[in-house]
């Protein structure tokens, strides 16, 4: 029996929790076995047989969540923010502004006005409030409190008896004005604008959240869409074009220039440059010829290219690097919200008060009118207008704040990694140092270093690695070049050779002149073991058979990198390199840059797997790269950090994106997101607080209906202000 | 330099895509192969050739896939 592969987008899980109901619910379906991403919101299906994807659809919805297919082949886009939302947003904020009003300006009520503002909240508390009812149920079931419950019961209990104040009590009578007075009993207090004003602030703020983390869900998706969609393959010689997908290993296939590797493969035929900055983020092309294996999803920058397929669809590396990001995300705990922690004390806590309240006042008066009414007044004015934005408006003026210097920070749940951070592994290539190579020393045996150089030049003036142009750049410097080499030949990842006046001169690694026997002598051989061990590359003269002149070359700290690493550590952040550099070349940056530690020849699973260990270790780990090969540790770093150029994955999976490439932004963008935290933190306390403040005025039982209204405008107006002065954050 | 239009039945995704364009890829004179998939109807093959193909070398390659070919 065929076995198919079906993508399910899921909709409505909230927690890990979620994502294993709906796996069981897979599960019970005949054929099937399933995996839940919760991050991804993807449920990832093999089903065995005739099931119908209805079948697993509906499995889904009877656990009590929403599914849909997805193709593949479709770059899945999702609406900017969910429409039902906006909707809600909208219609709430042209509904309470006049509720918002006529409630508290007594000068533009008019007669029958409360009828008016009845029927005006009446849409906002029902349809618009719906999600914070639905949530605020889903909680109570698993007895839990949230700032949805919070917000579901203010606005209900406001509603409820402002509609009864209405109907029974003399509120109701046309003709008659609310009265605003600070202190004193109300029994007909009418609550619409609470209701409505709690409301329209907290789905505005949710809406803001919403449009802040649209793209994060796209991440995978762009990883699958780098590979190739087309493909030319060679049967019998003959030229087909096919969709990437219909290779298989062992297929002969050709990249023409320009063109995107379809799939993992060695070349046989023909010789090239390889720009794999999609894939790795590094901006050097890479030479390659005859017997070099390449990775699907880089652009062929030079020739046409005959290669063998080595590995294809799930096989290749391109889809094992998803699988790891994948995972990575998946394990990744949702941070749970600090509003919610707050909510979970708070919200317990008014209930006892306004319920003990009540009881007080009925046992002390025998009054059940006023007992309810004062119930009712200590639950509607704890339930806080501000809370709604105490957080998106610090992580609005936050996030301008870092935009305008290059730091982007997507969501809040970012913000509470960066607060705990312990740990912080940079990866070297582009970040420390400044990608480009310069000549660091010169030797010849019995030549001088300027004609070392001119012969060197002479050769590697046409070809493109970044040795060569270190050499063809310092000998332009020292103005000694020379004429262009004839018959320049180049040996992938050896070197080049050519003739210059009547002489053969070969540039190369030294490993390429030991396999072709030529002479080197003992005074080079010394000096280049010297240069090797303290971290340098080595590029080698030979003129016929013998060297004669070595050439080192090595990249450059960045001396913004000395000052970044020392202000991480200020932060008291251990800084880690972890680099697939080799070892020696690692440990010189890290001697110059004072970095904690440092691990060389790292592959990107090594990388994943030490964020896992230090994880393990209890710490918080903070993981800064730029390319593919970052994807997976960036998405198992507690905090994800991509950089400068990075390739859209490494972008997409991260948390923080810095447009630069400064490491002392990584610092910079650790302390403002702690800032922004902060006066997140801040906000909450004075949006509650403010509100808590009226609740002993609510017991007493002389919270005149202006009490509630000063709380509101008092708490909201701090938010704004407090948040407004992340707009003066220094940067470093 | 042709296109060809054939109809194809018995795709569901994109896994059939692939084996079939592999199968038509294999036969002599194609040069280029795509389709329209519609899943469990009728999809369209667009063969590419330098003269017009072996419309019975396509049929028996198709069906040795597992799908069938629309006359």
């Amino acid at each position: 029996m065929a076995t198919t592969h079906v993508d399910l987008a899921l909709e409505g899980m909230t927690c890990a929790t979620c994502a294993g109901r709906i796996e069981g619910a897979l599960a019970t379906v005949p054929g099937v076995t399933a995996t839940v991403n919760f991050a991804t919101e993807r449920a990832s299906v093999d089903v065995d047989g005739e099931t119908d994807s209805s079948a697993l659809i509906s499995a889904v919805v009877k656990v009590g969540y929403g599914a849909r297919v997805i193709d593949r082949d479709v770059r899945d886009t999702e609406p900017p923010v969910d429409p039902v939302l906006t909707a809600r947003v909208a219609l709430s904020l042209v509904l309470t502004v006049p509720v918002l009003l006529v409630s508290m300006i007594p000068a533009l009520q008019f007669d029958g006005y409360q009828w008016v503002a009845a029927a005006l909240a009446t849409p906002v508390v029902s349809w618009a409030a719906w999600p914070f009812h639905r949530a605020a149920i889903r909680n109570a079931r698993h007895g839990a409190t949230t700032m949805d419950t919070l917000v579901s019961l203010g606005v209900i209990v406001a509603y409820a008896w402002s509609v009864y104040a209405l109907l029974f009590t003399m509120a109701g009578t046309i003709g008659m004005r609310m009265e605003m007075p600070i202190f004193g009993y109300a029994p007909d207090a009418l609550y619409f604008e609470s209701a409505a004003a709690v409301t329209a602030f907290v789905l505005l703020g949710r809406w803001l959240e919403a449009r802040s983390k649209r793209s994060a869900k796209q991440s995978l998706t762009a990883l699958l869409n780098t590979a190739a969609q087309q493909a030319i393959l060679l049967v019998d010689g003959r030229e087909v074009s096919v969709p990437a997908g219909a290779i298989h290993t062992g297929d002969q296939f050709v990249v023409l220039p320009g063109a995107i590797v379809p799939t993992d493969g060695r070349i046989i035929d023909g010789q090239s440059a390889i720009d794999a900055s999609a894939v790795t983020g590094e901006s050097v092309p890479v030479t390659v010829g005859v017997g070099s294996p390449l990775i699907g999803g880089t652009v062929n920058a030079g020739g046409r290219l005959v290669v063998e397929a080595t590995a294809v669809g799930s096989a290749t590396q391109l889809a094992r690097l998803t699988r790891m990001v994948e995972e990575a995300q998946a394990g990744k705990a949702p941070v749970q919200k600090l509003v919610d922690r707050i909510s979970a004390v708070f919200v317990p806590l008014v209930i006892v008060l306004a319920v003990v309240g009540g009881v007080a006042w009925f046992a002390l008066t025998a009054d059940a009118t006023r007992a309810v009414s004062i119930a009712v007044a200590t639950l509607v004015v704890a339930c806080p207008c501000a809370l709604g934005l105490a957080t998106p408006m610090a992580l609005l003026v936050g996030s301008g704040r870092g935009a305008r210097s290059g730091i982007i920070i997507r969501g809040t749940d970012v913000l509470e990694s960066t607060r705990r951070v312990t740990t912080i592994i940079v990866d070297k290539t582009g970040t420390l140092t400044s990608g480009q190579p310069t000549v660091a020393g010169v030797a010849g045996d019995g030549m001088s270093d300027d004609r070392v150089v001119a012969d060197l030049a002479s050769v590697e003036m046409g070809t493109n690695h970044p040795l060569a142009r270190a050499v063809v750049a310092n000998a332009t410097s020292r103005g000694v070049m020379g004429e262009v080499a004839r018959d320049v030949t180049v040996e992938p990842g050896r070197g080049v050779s050519g003739i210059v006046g009547s002489t053969t001169v070969r540039a190369g690694s030294l490993d390429w002149f030991t396999e072709t026997s030529t002479t080197i002598p003992t005074g080079l051989a010394d000096t280049a073991k010297d240069w090797a061990s303290a971290g340098m590359s080595i590029v080698a003269l030979a003129h016929g058979d013998r060297v004669v002149g070595l050439v080192a070359v090595r990249d450059v700290t960045k001396p913004s990198a000395v000052e970044a690493v020392k202000a991480l550590s200020a932060l008291g952040i251990h800084t880690i390199m972890a680099s697939g550099d080799s070892p020696e070349v690692v440990a010189r940056v890290a001697e110059e840059t004072e970095i904690d530690e440092a691990y060389g020849s790292m592959s990107p699973a090594d990388k994943r797997d030490l964020v896992v260990r230090l994880q393990r270790q209890g710490e918080v780990v903070a993981m800064v790269g730029d390319g593919i090969n970052d994807a997976a540790a960036l998405a198992q770093a507690d905090l994800g950090i991509a950089m400068g150029h990075g390739t859209d994955v490494a972008i997409e999976t991260s948390d923080i994106v810095l447009v630069s490439m400064d490491l002392r932004r990584v610092a910079d963008s650790i302390r403002l997101s702690r800032a922004t935290l902060g006066t997140i933190r801040g906000n909450l306390v004075w949006a509650f607080g403010y509100n808590a403040l009226a609740i002993p005025i609510a017991l007493a039982g002389i919270m005149g209906p202006a009490v509630a209204g000063l709380a509101m405008a008092l708490s909201s107006v701090f938010v704004v202000l407090n948040s407004a002065r992340l707009t003066r954050f220094r940067m470093s | 330099m042709s296109t060809t239009d054939f109809g194809v039945t018995g795709l569901t995704c994109n896994h059939c895509v692939m084996t079939v364009s592999r199968a038509a890829a294999l036969v002599p004179g194609v040069t280029g192969v795509s389709i329209d998939l519609v899943a469990n109807g009728q999809s369209t093959l667009h063969v590419e050739s330098d003269s017009a193909v072996d419309a019975v070398a396509l049929e028996q390659a198709i069906d040795a896939a597992g799908y069938e070919l629309v006359h």
